[in-house]
């Protein structure tokens, strides 16, 4: 009887017990993160980024034919963290039609390519991506010439209008148009350059994008003073890296590379001063945030499947947030876009980092 | 070793269910029948700190219910229904509701990838883990129903996730929390918890959080006749704690910092910890501020005791899943972007039938009608109703009218809207776009 009752009592608890070590299997396996992408990076020693590669300020190949822009920067901010080398990428031109299909083929590892966070993008029945945080918040615009006597939406009535295919942009014009009652002509492209070519050879007397978006774009007209943003914001855009759904370990480790650059600015840590600070956390063992955050201390490389420094790295080889955005969209920039609601939130913005800890 | 009696075996229910809303299957409904549910309540005393994994052993609680860890515990459906046996029958269950409950094409398919939403569609339950001692977060109200801002979350998921699903409130010490929730005893996490790179991370706790329901920051609480004015006045004293909590490292490190020896007094559970700081075995307490202002509001005299001006930190609270089950993670993160997203477009709970009218009436706002589930198959696509966000408004109410009620000027907390305002009002607050 005795050795019945022991058989009942134990039999759960064994259960219990092979479920938590085949539990904790599967969440610790091996390095302590198992993704098949950053077994992939770190097999070939590349990282494959998904850009658009036309559009200054955030993707574009420079006059030394280099990619550039604020996009780009968080791609070799990535490269630098996983690989511990920002020139270690190969970069795919992908137009918004093509991005998604890229992404999901394994054909990118990452889409960081001026990308609004939808429901429908992140949803599993949907594109099935899964976004990291938002590195730029925009806002849906339309740009017309100046001499065209257009000042708002509603004078673009009966007026054709250019509009890339495939984006929220388009759907956002027939929205409001629609709430406005302004009937309009779309005019449909399947690239950014042949909207742009098609506004700047007169098919239509406007065009809408990303307010950010039409601000790269405008300086490469030939005469940009001659275009201007009307005031109506269409939309909320923000645009965010974006990855697969299947693999949450790759999706946290670009999660965290993009709020390390947040929070290296939160913390005045700068391409400059990386290497002292680093020096400093090391002098300093009471300095535990920054020990931690710099990899002097602590596990969050290990955690993530990334090396102890991959912070350090990345601010080294880019920069911190802010330095990212005057450098390619603003005061440093042609663009010169506002920081607006891309500073930090102790700043009025709305950048904030989770605590690295 | 105790013995663990039989009944830690059975299914629940253990006790009678206590179903304090009922629901009509579709349509036509009462008011009370559009609730999200019926609560199952929990043997009081259940989730204590002493119930934390390294401590239960095999315990077992009134009520026939095994402490968490002593409960059998399995991957997927186990965990609810008894040891690993049954994971077969459950899994035919599964397959059988799925076809009979006339779910669409798109849950069955979502259901399908998802281990936590075919469990939670077999048992037709929603568990949701809680803190349940935490006044305007999750708290035992008068008439014995759990209620606060965290609760709101869960019952807003639960109405999102269709008419049959009930919920059941679990509460849980930190210490439970992580083991609950990866060993599928809980489906989500809804307790006044912090996004960390370390719970975030797969390496680490592998939880995939939602969007921040509310940006707080470590603080300390003293009582007013310490003369104690700031962070550094604390130098030599006694400082209670909540063991493993994100703001007993906080604390060390913002008092290491400043050179500030102290000696903390670390406690399982946050009722021990502020029991012992009301019985004067510390001179203060550390937590998140809006946990402080929570546990004050029940204090004898709430006016004798106030925060240091020191915010020590970010504390970014937000509900959590596991990390295995991204569409879980995705209906969850939707769910809590619809509160957002209705008070932008200043839908209320009062407003809800008018919206919905409008959109009905108006085929010209269709980002309004994607929104309410009138045109697009915006729901589907997330394995949710088509109607998923008028049920979650309907059940709770917009982002807003949650705050107000549980944590803002209509709560004994009265805490500010802060950085939790909406993005056009100077906060953090803002919804991506519902397309």
């Amino acid at each position: 009887m005795g050795t019945i009752r022991r058989w009942w009592t134990t039999l759960p608890m064994a259960c219990a017990t092979s479920a938590l070590l085949l539990a904790g299997c599967a969440s610790e396996g091996g390095s302590g993160v198992q993704s098949q992408k950053l077994s992939m990076v770190l097999g070939r020693g590349k990282l494959v980024c998904g850009v658009d590669g036309k559009l200054p300020g955030f993707s574009f190949v420079g006059p030394d034919g280099s990619y550039r822009g604020l996009d780009v920067d968080v791609c070799r901010a990535l490269a630098a963290a996983v690989l511990g080398d920002a020139g270690k990428i190969e970069y795919r031109d992908l137009n918004s039609s093509e991005r998604f299909a890229a992404l999901s083929s394994g054909e990118v590892d990452v889409l960081s390519r001026n990308t609004t966070t939808t429901l429908s993008r992140d949803a599993p029945g949907g594109n099935a991506l899964s976004f990291g945080p938002t590195v730029f918040y925009d806002g849906q615009g339309v740009m017309a010439p100046v001499n065209s006597g257009v000042r708002s939406l509603k004078d673009l009535a009966g007026k054709p209008i250019c509009v890339e295919t495939g984006t929220t942009t388009e759907l956002n014009l027939a929205d409001r148009m629609r709430e406005l009652n302004v009937a309009y002509t779309p005019l449909k492209f399947q690239t950014g350059d042949q909207t742009y070519a098609a506004y700047l050879g007169g098919r239509c007397v406007a065009v809408t994008s990303d307010r950010s978006q039409l601000a790269g774009k405008r300086t490469n007209f030939p005469d940009p003073a001659a275009h201007a943003l009307l005031p109506d914001v269409l939309s909320k855009e923000p645009l965010a890296p974006a990855t697969v759904n299947a693999d949450p370990a790759w999706a946290d480790a670009v999660r965290w590379v993009a709020y390390a650059l947040m929070q290296a600015e939160e913390l005045g840590i700068t391409q400059a001063n990386v290497a002292a600070k680093v020096t400093a956390a090391k002098a300093n063992p009471n300095q535990a945030d920054l020990r931690r955050f710099l990899g002097v201390e602590g596990e969050f490389g290990k955690q993530l499947g990334l090396p102890a420094d991959f912070v350090v790295k990345a601010v080294a080889a880019v920069g911190n947030y802010g330095e990212i955005f005057e450098r390619n969209v603003g005061s440093g920039s042609p663009l010169k876009l506002e920081r607006g609601l891309n500073r930090q939130w102790s700043q009025g913005g709305l950048l904030y980092s989770p605590p690295f800890r | 070793m105790p013995r663990l009696p039989l009944t830690a075996l059975v299914p629940l229910p253990t006790r009678p269910l206590q179903r304090l809303w009922s629901r009509s299957p579709a349509g036509g409904q009462s008011r009370r029948a559009t609730e999200p549910g019926a609560l199952l309540l929990l043997p009081a005393g259940h989730g204590r700190g002493e119930g934390s994994a390294a401590g239960a052993a095999a315990q077992a609680l009134p009520g026939g219910r095994a402490p968490l860890a002593s409960r059998p515990i399995a991957p997927g459906t186990g965990s609810r229904t008894g040891p690993c046996l049954r994971y077969g029958v459950l899994l035919a269950l599964a397959l059988a509701c799925a076809l009979l409950a006339g779910c669409s094409q798109e849950q069955r398919q979502a259901a399908a990838s998802s281990p936590t939403l075919r469990r939670i569609q077999a048992s037709g339950r929603l568990v949701c883990g809680i803190n349940g001692q935490l006044p305007g977060f999750s708290s035992l109200a008068p008439n014995g129903r759990y209620e606060g801002f965290d609760v709101d979350l869960c019952r807003a998921v639960a109405a999102a996730l269709g008419d049959r699903i009930r919920l059941e409130l679990q509460p849980l010490s930190l210490a439970e929390s992580f083991a609950a929730l990866s060993s599928g005893q809980v489906d989500l996490l809804s307790r006044n918890l912090s996004v960390t790179l370390g719970r975030d991370a797969s390496g680490g706790n592998g939880l995939s959080f939602a969007p921040v329901m509310l940006h707080d920051g470590g603080g300390v609480l003293v009582p007013r006749a310490s003369g104690l004015r700031r962070l550094s006045d604390l130098a030599g004293r006694t400082i209670c704690v909540i063991s493993g909590s994100t703001s007993e490292l906080v604390l060390a490190d913002r008092l290491g910092e400043r050179r500030v020896p102290y000696t903390p007094l670390r406690f399982r559970s946050a009722d021990d910890s502020f029991s012992a700081y009301l019985a004067g075995r510390c001179i203060a307490i550390s937590s998140d501020r809006s946990g402080l202002a929570a546990r004050r509001s029940r204090f004898r005299q709430p006016r004798d005791h106030q925060l240091l001006p020191e915010v020590l930190s970010r504390e970014p609270l937000a509900p959590a899943t596991a990390q295995a089950d991204p569409a879980w993670a995705d209906q969850v993160r939707w769910v809590m972007h619809a509160l957002v997203e209705a008070e932008e477009r200043g839908i209320r709970r009062s407003t809800l039938a008018a919206a919905l009218q409008r959109a009905r009436s108006e085929p010209r706002r269709s980002d309004l009608r994607r929104f309410l589930g009138v045109e697009g198959d915006l729901g589907a696509s997330l394995g949710l109703p088509a109607d998923f966000s008028v049920r979650v408004i309907r059940a709770v109410g917009n982002y807003g009218e949650l705050f107000r009620r549980h944590l803002g000027q209509a709560s004994p907390l009265d805490l500010p809207r802060g950085a939790d305002a909406l993005v056009r009002d100077g906060g953090l607050q803002q919804a991506p776009p519902f397309r």
